[in-house]
């Protein structure tokens, strides 16, 4: 087994890789790594010369044809935004410079106004918009790029592995893979889980985050809250999206969950006493 | 729920009391000599640079960045092939607010990063894993006992933590090659 670390997509990616030699390992681990950076360097909201920074740029002008890697992810978050019935909005972008949580990068001003159903997605490869959006893809690029490495992983031979992109994470396998959540309020608390096996888990909580990271569409402030919210399902990209969708819904949406193969776990933080962190439960859907 | 985490979750039904446990989380990736094959899988032996920086040097080094630990002027190495210098390895330690890392940046020889790798990473008081009771019982042993994970560390999902302090750290490294290492 060879375990390695890189700073990527603004946090730690950790790579686990199970082969037949440690060989196989080291190259199993490079293309996992080179398959996150490939979606940072698409998908980057940060970065000008990003796939996604030339789609916020151009789209509303006319269709932008796309890596399908973006593409993929787009249609995603299409989708769970209409499932979600706006929960889940990656046009959310503009707020978020307007709250200066993201920078402004260009000059064709986002509509705070416009939803997802302003992105049309033409099949294979094209992205058009409605009105100037600022889609942001923070809340399940990360996700995609540990499903990236797994596959890549996967292809590079490795029989079994974990991909862990700051708290997304991923395992595959004939292994069961030991796992444990964050304490909210007290981070170097954990949770032991039951282990994993073929599947992701994400969490959100603003544990290392002031003021929240989660904006709420449909107020359009960052709604904070004293919990951690983890969702298990059989993508991290999944995942990842879904932790947002129920960090704003007062109780767990437990259609959504079900129709998408996905469950949830929330640890409620325990501000008197976060020593005691414990009884940090829960609802469990 | 999903039938297959229909067992997992179960067993997380309230109150769960969590005990603390003994085990820190503190994860070795790479040791320098892995370190070394990772970052310059061609390089045929790595050598030691004798680094002495003027007070000059060290003044523009510190503003080039944030980082506040000492300069790791004793923890550079070149990686050659033969004579041919591929570049420098430099082995650095930063700190954040919960986190103590040590990584290895790759340098050419005109100053551009190759590649970074973590080689450890503690939380600084050591992270606690609290092991459920229901847990214990899945498993046949006492709450108390630490997690026994045997080769495994244990995987954590939670709030991501920065990488900022590595950024600001490769930073320092960068000036410290422009100073004294261009050339060498």
């Amino acid at each position: 087994m060879l375990r390695r670390a890189r700073p990527l997509l603004g946090t730690f990616v950790e790579i686990t890789a199970c082969a037949a030699d440690p060989a196989s390992e080291q190259r199993a681990c490079d293309a996992a790594f080179g398959a996150v950076a490939d979606v940072h360097r698409l998908m980057s909201f940060h970065e000008p010369a990003s796939e996604l920074s030339r789609i916020n740029r151009e789209a509303h002008r006319g269709a932008v044809e796309v890596d399908p890697r973006t593409f993929a992810v787009l249609r995603r978050a299409l989708e769970i935004a209409a499932l979600s019935h706006g929960a889940f909005d990656c046009t959310i972008g503009a707020r978020m410079v307007t709250l200066e949580l993201l920078p402004a990068l260009h000059d064709a001003a986002p509509t705070e106004a416009g939803s997802f159903r302003d992105v049309v997605l033409t099949p294979p490869n094209r992205v058009a918009f409605r009105r100037p959006l600022a889609l942001d893809l923070g809340g399940i690029a990360k996700g995609f790029a540990v499903d990236q490495a797994v596959e890549a992983l996967r292809r590079a031979g490795a029989d079994a592995g974990c991909v862990n992109a700051g708290g997304d994470l991923r395992v595959f396998g004939d292994r069961a893979w030991p796992v444990a959540l964050r304490v909210p309020d007290a981070p170097r608390a954990l949770v032991a889980l039951p282990p994993l096996r073929n599947r992701a888990l994400a969490t959100s909580a603003d544990t290392f985050v002031a003021g929240g990271h989660v904006i709420d569409p449909a107020t359009g402030r960052p709604r904070t809250r004293p919990l951690s919210v983890s969702v298990l399902a059989d993508t991290c990209m999944d995942a990842d999206a879904l932790t947002k969708v129920v960090w704003l819904a007062e109780r767990p949406p437990t259609a959504l969950l079900e129709t998408l193969h996905a469950s949830t776990i929330v640890l409620r933080a325990s501000a008197s006493d976060p020593a005691s962190a414990a009884h940090a439960l829960l609802d469990v859907a | 729920m999903r039938r297959r985490d229909q067992a997992l979750l179960l067993l997380l039904a309230p109150p769960a009391i969590v005990l603390p446990a003994a085990a820190a989380h503190a994860v070795q990736y790479l040791d320098l000599a892995a370190a070394e094959k990772t970052l310059f899988a061609d390089a045929t032996r790595f050598e030691p640079v004798a680094i002495t920086l003027s007070d000059e040097q060290i003044r523009t080094i510190k503003q080039a960045s944030g980082t506040r630990t000492p300069i790791p002027t004793d923890r550079v190495y070149r990686a050659l092939r033969g004579d041919q210098l591929l570049g420098h390895l430099i082995v650095d330690e930063v700190y954040g607010k919960h986190e103590f890392i040590t990584y290895a940046a790759a340098i050419d020889p005109s100053g551009a990063v190759l590649g970074i790798e973590i080689m450890d990473y503690r939380e600084t008081k050591g992270g606690q894993v609290r092991q459920p009771e229901w847990r214990a019982q899945f498993h046949g042993k006492r709450a108390s006992d630490p997690l026994d994970l045997g080769e495994d560390i244990v995987n954590i999902s939670g709030a991501t933590m920065s990488c900022k302090h590595i950024t600001e750290g490769v930073k320092r490294l960068l000036a410290l090659h422009a100073a004294a290492l261009e050339g060498r």
